[in-house]
C-alpha cells in the first residue's frame, strides 16, 4: 500500500516510528506492506515512488525540522497539494495541526485527496468539526474510505467500538472524559488542594498543557470530540458551535473538597445525545467508570441492548495515537479485501 | 432516593428470596417487604411490594432491568416522598448575590427543599463554593428544581455543577 503522510510533527513521526517497528508484524499478520511514497510538512516534501527510507526520513526531520532535508529526494517549498496531485498513492494520512475555525489546511488536503481517489486517514479534528457531513458524503461519492479514529480518544478506540463492535445497538447517549490535560489538572488539584493556576503552570512545564491552554481548559477540545462523536456515531449533522461548552477555569480547590466530602469527583465531561450536546464540569461519583485519574480518557456508551459500555485508556501521545492510525490503515486494508 | 417496586410472583417456594437478591446486589438497601399471599391475583400470583433506598437512579434502573430479565412481572415502580436527592455545586460570589434569595426561590417550589448546604469561602475578592443537597418528592420535581436553580445561577453568574446522573 502506498502512503502519503501530510504533516510530520509529533503524530507523523510517531506513525513513522510505528511503521518501522511494525513492518514485519504487518506483513506477517495482515499481508500488509505499507510504503511511504511521500511525506510533506509546512517547509517542503520528500518524494520517492519506490518508498522513502523511514529511518532516514525521521533522522532528517529531527535534524533539520523538515522532511525537505531528506537526502536527494527532499525538496523545499513543495506543497501538500502538489504532492497529492503528482504522486500516485492509495492512502493519504492528514496529520497537520487542528484549526477549529476554518479546518485548514487539513480540510483542503482531505478534499483534494478524496477527489484524487485516495483513501484518507486523519487525526485532525479541524476538518471534522467544520465539515463532517461534507467529507463523509464526498468519501462515499468518490468511493474512498475515510477514517478518523485518532481524532477522538487517542489510543482509545471510541469510534471503532461504537461503529463496529457495538453495531447491533442503538446508542442513546455518549458521555466522556475526553481531554487528558484538564483531567490531569483536576486530578492534581484534588490530590494537592492546589489552585488551578498553579497546577496549570506545572502541567505546562511538564508538556502536558500547551503554552496557550485555551482549547483544553475552556472545554473546546472536548467540544470538538463531542461534535465528531455526535456526527459519526449518533448520525447527527452538527458543528462545533452546536455544543454548549464550559471549561474548568472557575473550579477551585474548595469546590473539589466539597464534592469529595459528598463522595464525588469533579470531571470535565462531554455529553452527546440527540437534542443535547454539552461540555462542562460534572460531579462524578467516586468509583464510577468515568472517574478516571491523571491524563486518562474514558467514554461510556448508553445502549439499548448492552445497556452501558465504558472504555478507558490513553488519550494522547504520539506512540499511543499511532495505535489508532495504524488500526485505521489495517481496517482499510481489510475493507478492500486485503 | 427511596424507591418502591410492586410486582407479582409465582406462588412457589423461593420466589421472594430470588427477587430480593438483585435489589441488594445492585446496591439497594431494603427497608420493607410486603408479601400479600391473601390477595392473590386471578392468575394465582402473589403481589409483593418492596421499599428500598438506592443512591443513584442508574442503580434503580439496573435493579428493574435485572428483575425483568429474570422474568418478574413488575406492576408499578414508584418513588417515595422526599425521595430524590440531588447534589449540586455552585461556584461564584454566592454570598454577595444573596444566598438567602437563592434558597427561598427553590423552597417556593412544591415538594422541593434544600436539605443541606455547605459553604467554603474564598479569600477576599475571590469566588466561593457551595454544595447543596436538593430533596424533591419525585424525579419531575427534582428536574424542575434543577432547572430553576440553573436559571438563578445564570442570572447571578454562578457556575452550577450537577451530578453526572442528572444529565
Amino acid at each position: 500500500m502506498r502512503l502519503i503522510l501530510i504533516g510530520f510533527g509529533n503524530l507523523g513521526r510517531g506513525l513513522g516510528r510505528a511503521l518501522v517497528e511494525k513492518a514485519r508484524f504487518l506483513r506477517a499478520s495482515y499481508g500488509l506492506a505499507p510504503r511511504v511514497v511521500a511525506a510533506v510538512d509546512e517547509y517542503g516534501a520528500a518524494v520517492d515512488e519506490k518508498g522513502l527510507k523511514l529511518e532516514r526520513l525521521l533522522r532528517a526531520a529531527e535534524r533539520a525540522n523538515t522532511v525537505a532535508a531528506y537526502p536527494v529526494r527532499g525538496e523545499k517549498k513543495k506543497s501538500a497539494l502538489e504532492v497529492i496531485d503528482e504522486v500516485e498513492a492509495d492512502v493519504v494520512f492528514e496529520l497537520t495541526p487542528t484549526n477549529i475555525k476554518t479546518g485548514n489546511p487539513g480540510l483542503t488536503h482531505i478534499r483534494k485527496a478524496m477527489l484524487a481517489g485516495r483513501h484518507v486517514i486523519t487525526s485532525n479534528k479541524g476538518p471534522l468539526v467544520v465539515a463532517f457531513r461534507e467529507l463523509d458524503g464526498l468519501a462515499k461519492r468518490q468511493g474512498v474510505e475515510f477514517r478518523y479514529s485518532a481524532s477522538v480518544g487517542g489510543a482509545v478506540p471510541v469510534v471503532g467500538l461504537a461503529k463496529k463492535l457495538l453495531a447491533g445497538n442503538e446508542v442513546h447517549a455518549i458521555r466522556g472524559v475526553l481531554n487528558g490535560t484538564t483531567n490531569y489538572i483536576l486530578t492534581r488539584m484534588s490530590k494537592e488542594g492546589a489552585p488551578f493556576e498553579v497546577v496549570l503552570r506545572e502541567a505546562q512545564e511538564m508538556g502536558i498543557a500547551e503554552k496557550d491552554p485555551t482549547l483544553d481548559v475552556d472545554g473546546i477540545d472536548t467540544a470538538c470530540k463531542i461534535t465528531i462523536l455526535a456526527n459519526a456515531i449518533l448520525d447527527m449533522d452538527v458543528k462545533l458551535k452546536d455544543v454548549r461548552a464550559v471549561g474548568i477555569r472557575r473550579i477551585r480547590p474548595e469546590a473539589i473538597r466539597l464534592a469529595q466530602e459528598a463522595g464525588y469527583m469533579i470531571k470535565l465531561v462531554g455529553v452527546a445525545r440527540r437534542g443535547s450536546l454539552e461540555v462542562g464540569p460534572r460531579l462524578v461519583p467516586a468509583g464510577h467508570p468515568l472517574a478516571v485519574g491523571g491524563t486518562l480518557n474514558a467514554v461510556t456508551f448508553e445502549l439499548d441492548l448492552a445497556r452501558e459500555v465504558t472504555i478507558t485508556g490513553f488519550g494522547a501521545g504520539p506512540r499511543e495515537t499511532s495505535s489508532a492510525l495504524l488500526g485505521d490503515l489495517i481496517d482499510i486494508h481489510r475493507t478492500l479485501g486485503g | 432516593m427511596r424507591a418502591q417496586i410492586e410486582m407479582e410472583l409465582e406462588d412457589v417456594p423461593g420466589q421472594l428470596v430470588k427477587v430480593l437478591e438483585p435489589i441488594s446486589s445492585f446496591g439497594g438497601n431494603i427497608l420493607n417487604v410486603l408479601h400479600e399471599r391473601e390477595r392473590k391475583t386471578p392468575l394465582g400470583r402473589v403481589p409483593v411490594r418492596v421499599v428500598f433506598e438506592v443512591d443513584e437512579r442508574v442503580k434503580l434502573n439496573r435493579i428493574i432491568g435485572a428483575l425483568r430479565d429474570m422474568g418478574v412481572r413488575i406492576t408499578r415502580v414508584g418513588e417515595k416522598e422526599g425521595a430524590v436527592r440531588s447534589t449540586v455545586l455552585l461556584i461564584g460570589h454566592i454570598i454577595h448575590t444573596d444566598i438567602r434569595d437563592t434558597i427561598d426561590r427553590l423552597n417556593e417550589l412544591h415538594g422541593v427543599r434544600i436539605s443541606d448546604l455547605s459553604l467554603a469561602m474564598g479569600a477576599i475578592g475571590q469566588e466561593s463554593a457551595a454544595r447543596a443537597t436538593i430533596t424533591a418528592d419525585d424525579e419531575a420535581r427534582a428536574r424542575a428544581a434543577l432547572s430553576r436553580l440553573e436559571k438563578i445561577a445564570k442570572g447571578k453568574s454562578l457556575l452550577m455543577i450537577t451530578s453526572l446522573e442528572g444529565t
